[in-house]
């Protein structure tokens, strides 16, 4: 793929050249010695920045020089992680400069005309653009708004997400606009909405080390969340009298520093959770004055079905189907008599734990003396029951008051890095609007339509197609016109075999993907959109503790590389409103009439507002260059407006260039670290001492939900659980980290751990190339005995970050039937030699 | 219970009498077999009892033995599992009494003394869950390194001699720290090779670790 | 619908789509195997156990592990590495020392021992497997950025 620059080969061919010249006696210009010392030459400009990678939030401090970035480190002033990077962390430096980065636009053709069964050759935006719009065009015409759809990231920055997001629900008009925060994050926002009416956490990093206690449910931190993790072992090891409890399906690297060991059977968690609160009760140690005044409680509606299609076996038979989310009032003692059945004896019975390790576990919550931390990530929310886990874990809480003060917190931790940032808080969900917001919630759209300068009924009510519908409609040909900006969906999405791929390559769709690096997504997409990454674009995150944070473009995208920002804006350049909007809706706003949806959505005043002049001088800004304004603050400050005042209050936006971050809501200047405590939250009433202020009441809600199986489990056929994750070396699909040469040589290959007896039993051994199979698709493995998990009998993993072994064939397109979220940890496969 | 108790005098009387006259056999001067056969059948019956104490002896060195109690099936053997002395390249395993069993006959009849213990462990359920084994961890694992330390870590070396080993065959790392410890007799096998085929207990008191 | 309807309509669709099979490779990392195919991955490799220290690409790079760590233990109990990178273990060892960095606290105080907070060597020093990564990496370090210095070295377009 053409490209002119300096690459690696160049770089050691003009090394030996400087080295002869030294030999030859003719002195480099700057290496009169063995050693630099010339302070011109070897001063190094250093700039802040968050991590790329997961939902942590770590700062990091980037060294440029001339235009390239020559190292990094992980930022002492950055209060997350004060100086300490993870092993991926300590390599940004690299992710950027894989050496075949995508440059320019390819397009597929035929006889020089975009054609689905062509080959990719290189287009220029132009053409590129052309091709989309009258794709997208095509798409509006022949189903209207439905036609169209977007699938973007947790990886977005802010004002990406914000752009795209308008784009969608006010200029295409089509709610189908999701990120991949759904196969992530979708369970613990709706159980925040659930319990607390606000989403996103009331405690922050503070919290580790002020804990007691810690319970990891379903989260493998010491491998997914390395600087918590170090966090978490600093308090351990610091304070000898705390206590770490770990469960999971499987033993992992976060067992070896636990006091409490627990594996237990997938889906069995529920029963788990419920026992704890049983046993609060029983014992008489239900913090009454605290669930007196600050809850209320709930009967959840049960047998909701898996989110699978509706013609499924399993979905004809959820009677509950319809109205999963519902819940009816009941009573403390209505509450206690459900949770009575869930004895230490029956959770035990379910779950395979033995009785004394749940009495264990649960004292740690039920002693009121002990802080705790409950800390989960994919355990919980990759669940078709993930939803009610997350109402479950805050029962607990909120039966003892552990809740809203420093070390008792429930903690949701997040896996990418802005899923809270721009996912979440600006509501790219297909049913969001920025702030919590809903769009089947007429007020919420009129507050929308009313700051983005929208006709009323611009917005449509109805939820859009979600992550997991997405492909399922690209697959029934009713979703043509779809584009994927910041992420692998076919290597990260599930059942990609019936659903994914087809839904890809199905003749009626037009599938755009903004990548910077051939990923199998790419691959599988009908114009591929070369893109800036990290810091060759300005850009915000927003961390899993609430805290937003922004960094500046330090270096230029290679080639004709763009941010996902600019593509979107230029985009939208191309419809004029007449092409998108329906004759009366723009008579009720004549003045856009013959504009472009570019003049509409961001030169209306608001977006435009802010000169190029008051740019950082001593960073580039590609985008604000393109526009001619100050796209970044614009559509910041536009966005802020959502939240001020509402509990999501941002800072101003240049002062986030100053600080390392902070946590909103930020008033007076002030940022708040923990939520719903009077004297820490400054939203909270007067006298109320805790106040749940995301209810009109006050109360959060605490959930009578049972256990119920899952989708799919083991039988005769099918006898292995299997689990899928990710390692510490490797992010999400590893499109990244795999051309990072220190991070790929660390785990090069995917791999499927196995009990050594299981592998016994199959008559295979370590190494051996395994058939991972289920009822949908199949992959080929190589089985690992060994190594840094231990399984139990009858549950096997494969971590998906290795695109040639596309484990998302094998799983379930299961969903939470409330969040929609995928349940990437539980289906049935058979094994074999391959 | 109560139909035992009623019994008892009764048993204990027939008991006493039927030793009794075994001591009257005993002590008579045999009249019916010549001393010959008396030596003959003794030394048969000496065979047969020796092989049936060396059989029931060897068949408490089998790692299925071992193993039959879940204390060490659940605990260590699953720990041994992913090592290297359970699966490795040339397919040399060690057992549990490769380890853990003198091979010389004095010194495996006085660790199976030191087992009758063990035994007594096994009945009172000292170490019957994962809780209680782990608790109990350094102790046991000290009195294996002080056995090992004391002859010379003599069941590592029944199959890793230092005269067999070919140091050229071994990273750089093994090479040096062998040459520099092993061959001049600093140090013995154990002294660096804890927790090799089991996890480690609480390392915090023990030399040579942090 | 049946289960045999859906896979006769999937059969047929599929059948579709063999016209826009992609065949190209496209990245190193798939290599030439179809989406829709799967292919045999390559065996187990060893971790690399040579103890050659690797360059650092820059300063602060942590020092990727040049031995095998396998079956090293690493938990609440015991801390293998530290038995021979500790400074006391470094004479005996001849390993090198942990960096100075790791006896500070989160505040940046110096402690009487390693900060528990690096206690978990393998969150940043990892081994290496002997194999070749099959997308190369255009990262250049400093000292060969500056050795070239020259009017357009940093130009990347």
């Amino acid at each position: 793929m053409g490209r002119k620059r300096i690459d690696r080969r160049e770089f050691l061919k003009m090394e030996a050249a400087a080295m002869a010249a030294t030999v030859g006696g003719m002195p480099a210009p700057v290496a009169a010695q063995n050693l630099v010392t010339d302070r011109s030459v070897t001063a190094l400009k250093w700039s802040k920045a968050p991590c790329r990678f997961c939902g942590t939030g770590c700062g990091v401090m980037v060294a440029t020089k001339d235009g390239r970035v020559v190292a990094t480190h992980g930022d002492t002033k950055a209060e997350v992680n004060r100086g300490l990077n993870c092993v991926k962390g300590y390599f940004l430096s690299k992710i950027m400069y894989g050496e075949d980065r995508l440059t320019r636009p390819l397009l597929r053709k035929k006889n020089g005309k975009y054609d689905k069964s062509g080959e990719f050759s290189e287009v220029s935006w132009d053409e590129a653009f052309d091709v989309m719009a009258e794709q997208f065009k095509r798409a509006l015409a022949r189903r209207g708004p439905s036609g169209v759809g977007m699938f973007g990231s947790g990886q977005w920055t802010i004002w990406e997400g914000y752009a795209a997001n308008k784009l969608f629900k006010a200029g295409f008009r089509s709610n189908n606009i999701d990120p991949n925060a759904r196969h992530c994050m979708a369970s613990a926002v709706m159980g925040f909405m659930r319990t607390f009416g606000m989403d996103e956490p009331m405690g922050c990093y503070d919290d580790f080390e002020a804990a007691d206690a810690f319970v990891l449910w379903g989260s493998n931190m010491a491998e997914m969340h390395p600087i918590l993790w170090t966090r978490l072992t600093d308090r351990r090891l610091s304070a000898p009298h705390v206590r770490v409890a770990v469960l999971s399906t499987f033993e992992h690297r976060s067992f070896d520093l636990a006091d409490i060991s627990i594996v237990f059977t997938p889906q069995s968690d529920l029963a788990l959770l419920n026992a704890i609160a049983n046993h609060i009760i029983t014992t008489n140690r239900v913090n009454k004055d605290f669930v007196n005044k600050h809850t209320l409680f709930k009967r959840g509606q049960t047998n909701i079905g898996y989110g699978l299609r509706p013609e499924h076996e399993l979905e004809k038979r959820a009677t509950g189907r319809a109205k999963a989310g519902d819940a009816t009032d009941i009573t403390f003692e209505d509450y206690a008599k459900f949770v009575s059945e869930y004895t230490f004896e029956n959770a035990s019975r379910i779950s395979g734990v033995p009785v004394n390790q749940i009495r264990e576990l649960a004292e740690l919550y039920a002693d009121p003396k002990t802080k705790v931390m409950s800390l989960w990530t994919m355990g919980f929310n990759q669940h078709t029951r993930g939803v009610w886990c997350n109402n479950l874990i805050y029962n607990i809480h909120l039966l003892t008051g552990k809740i809203a003060e420093p070390g008792n917190s429930p903690f949701s931790l997040t896996g990418q890095p802005s899923a809270c940032g721009t996912a979440r808080e600006v509501g790219t969900f297909s049913h969001r609007l920025p702030a919590d917001m809903l769009v089947a919630n007429k007020s919420h759209r009129d507050k929308a339509e009313h700051i983005w300068k929208l006709p009323e009924g611009t917005i449509s009510p109805q939820p859009g197609y979600h992550a997991v519908l997405q492909n399922r409609m690209l697959r029934d040909g009713k979703l043509n016109a779809y584009w994927v900006q910041v992420n692998n969906n076919i290597q990260a999405g599930a059942n990609t075999n019936e659903e994914g791929y087809p839904g890809y390559r199905n003749p009626e769709n037009f599938i755009v993907v903004s990548e910077a690096y051939p990923t199998v997504t790419a691959q599988a997409a009908d114009l591929v959109l070369p893109t800036a990454m990290w810091v060759e674009k300005e850009g915000s995150y927003g961390n899993a503790e609430r805290r937003t944070h922004f960094w500046h473009q330090l270096v230029n995208a290679p080639g004709e590389a763009r941010s996902d920002l600019w593509q979107v804006m230029e985009f939208s350049k191309r419809f004029k409103i007449e092409e998108v909007w329906p004759a009366d809706l723009i008579a009720k706003k004549p003045e856009y009439k013959g504009k472009t949806l570019f003049d509409v959505l961001y030169r209306n005043g608001q977006v435009d507002k802010f000169p190029v002049s008051e740019m950082a001088p001593d960073f580039d800004n590609q985008e604000s260059k393109a526009f001619g304004f100050y796209v970044q603050k614009g559509l910041f400050e536009e966005y802020a407006e959502f939240g001020r005042g509402h509990g999501h209050d941002l800072a101003p936006f240049d002062t986030y260039h100053e600080v390392r971050g902070l946590r909103w809501p930020v008033v007076n200047g002030k940022e708040t670290l923990w939520r719903y405590r009077e004297g820490l939250d400054p939203y909270v009433r007067a006298g109320k001492g805790v106040d749940f202020y995301g209810f009109p009441d006050g109360k959060a809600r605490i959930f009578a939900l049972p256990y119920e199986a899952a989708a799919e489990s083991p039988d005769a056929t099918y006898p292995y659980w299997l689990v899928t994750g990710r390692v510490l070396e490797h992010w999400h699909s590893g499109s990244m980290t795999r051309r990072v040469p220190e991070l790929y040589r660390a785990f090069p290959e995917a791999v499927c751990f196995i009990h050594p007896d299981d592998a016994a039993k199959l008559g295979m051994r370590r190494g051996d190339a395994v058939k991972v199979e289920s009822r949908r698709g199949h992959i080929i493995s190589r089985l690992e005995t060994r190594g840094r998990d231990r399984m139990p009998r009858g549950v096997v993993f494969v971590p998906w970050f290795d695109e040639s072994q596309l484990i998302n064939k094998v799983t379930l397109d299961a969903t939470d039937p409330i969040s929609l979220q995928t349940d990437f940890k539980k289906c049935a496969v058979r094994l074999g030699r391959a | 219970m109560t139909t035992d108790d009623a019994r008892r005098p009764s048993f204990w009387r027939r008991f006493l009498g039927f030793a009794r006259e075994i001591w009257g056999v005993m002590r008579r001067p045999s009249a019916i077999f010549s001393l010959g056969v008396l030596v003959l059948s003794g030394f048969v019956a000496g065979i047969i009892f020796w092989g049936g104490f060396n059989t029931a002896l060897e068949l408490t060195n089998t790692e299925a033995f071992c193993v039959s109690c879940h204390e060490m099936r659940d605990n260590v053997f699953q720990e041994l599992k992913t090592t290297v002395h359970y699966t490795n390249r040339s397919g040399v395993r060690a057992r549990c009494p490769d380890c853990h069993v003198p091979h010389n006959w004095t010194d495996k009849i006085a660790r199976k003394m030191q087992a009758s213990k063990e035994v007594w462990g096994k009945i009172f359920g000292t170490i019957n869950t994962r809780e209680k084994f782990l608790d109990h961890r350094l102790i046991l694992a000290e009195h294996e390194w002080a056995r090992m330390k004391a002859n010379d870590s003599l069941e590592c070396r029944n199959c890793h001699s230092a005269e067999s080993m070919d140091i050229t065959r071994q990273s750089p790392r093994a090479a040096e720290a062998h040459q520099r410890f092993l061959f001049t007799g600093e140090k013995t096998c154990i002294d660096c090779h804890k927790g090799i085929a089991h996890h480690l207990p609480d390392m915090s008191n023990v030399p040579g670790w942090q | 619908m049946t289960s045999k309807l859906r896979l006769t309509i999937a059969a047929a669709l599929m059948a579709a789509f063999s016209t826009v099979a992609l065949a190209q490779s496209f990245s190193a990392l798939r290599g030439s195997t179809p989406l829709n195919e799967e292919t045999t991955p390559p065996p187990l490799t060893p971790e690399m156990n040579t103890s050659v220290r690797e360059p650092r690409s820059y300063p602060e790079q942590p020092p990727v592990i040049p031995h095998s760590i396998e079956g090293y233990e690493v938990s609440r109990r015991a801390n293998k590495c530290l038995s021979c990178h500790a400074r006391t273990r470094i004479q005996e060892s001849q390993a090198p020392m942990i960096s100075v960095t790791h006896f500070f606290d989160r505040d940046g105080q110096t402690l009487a021992s390693v900060s528990p907070r690096r206690y978990f060597c393998t969150e940043c020093h990892v081994p290496q497997h002997n194999v070749r990564p099959p997308v190369e990496n255009d990262f250049v370090d400093i000292d060969t950025l500056l050795k070239v210095k020259g009017p357009d070295s940093g130009a990347r377009r």
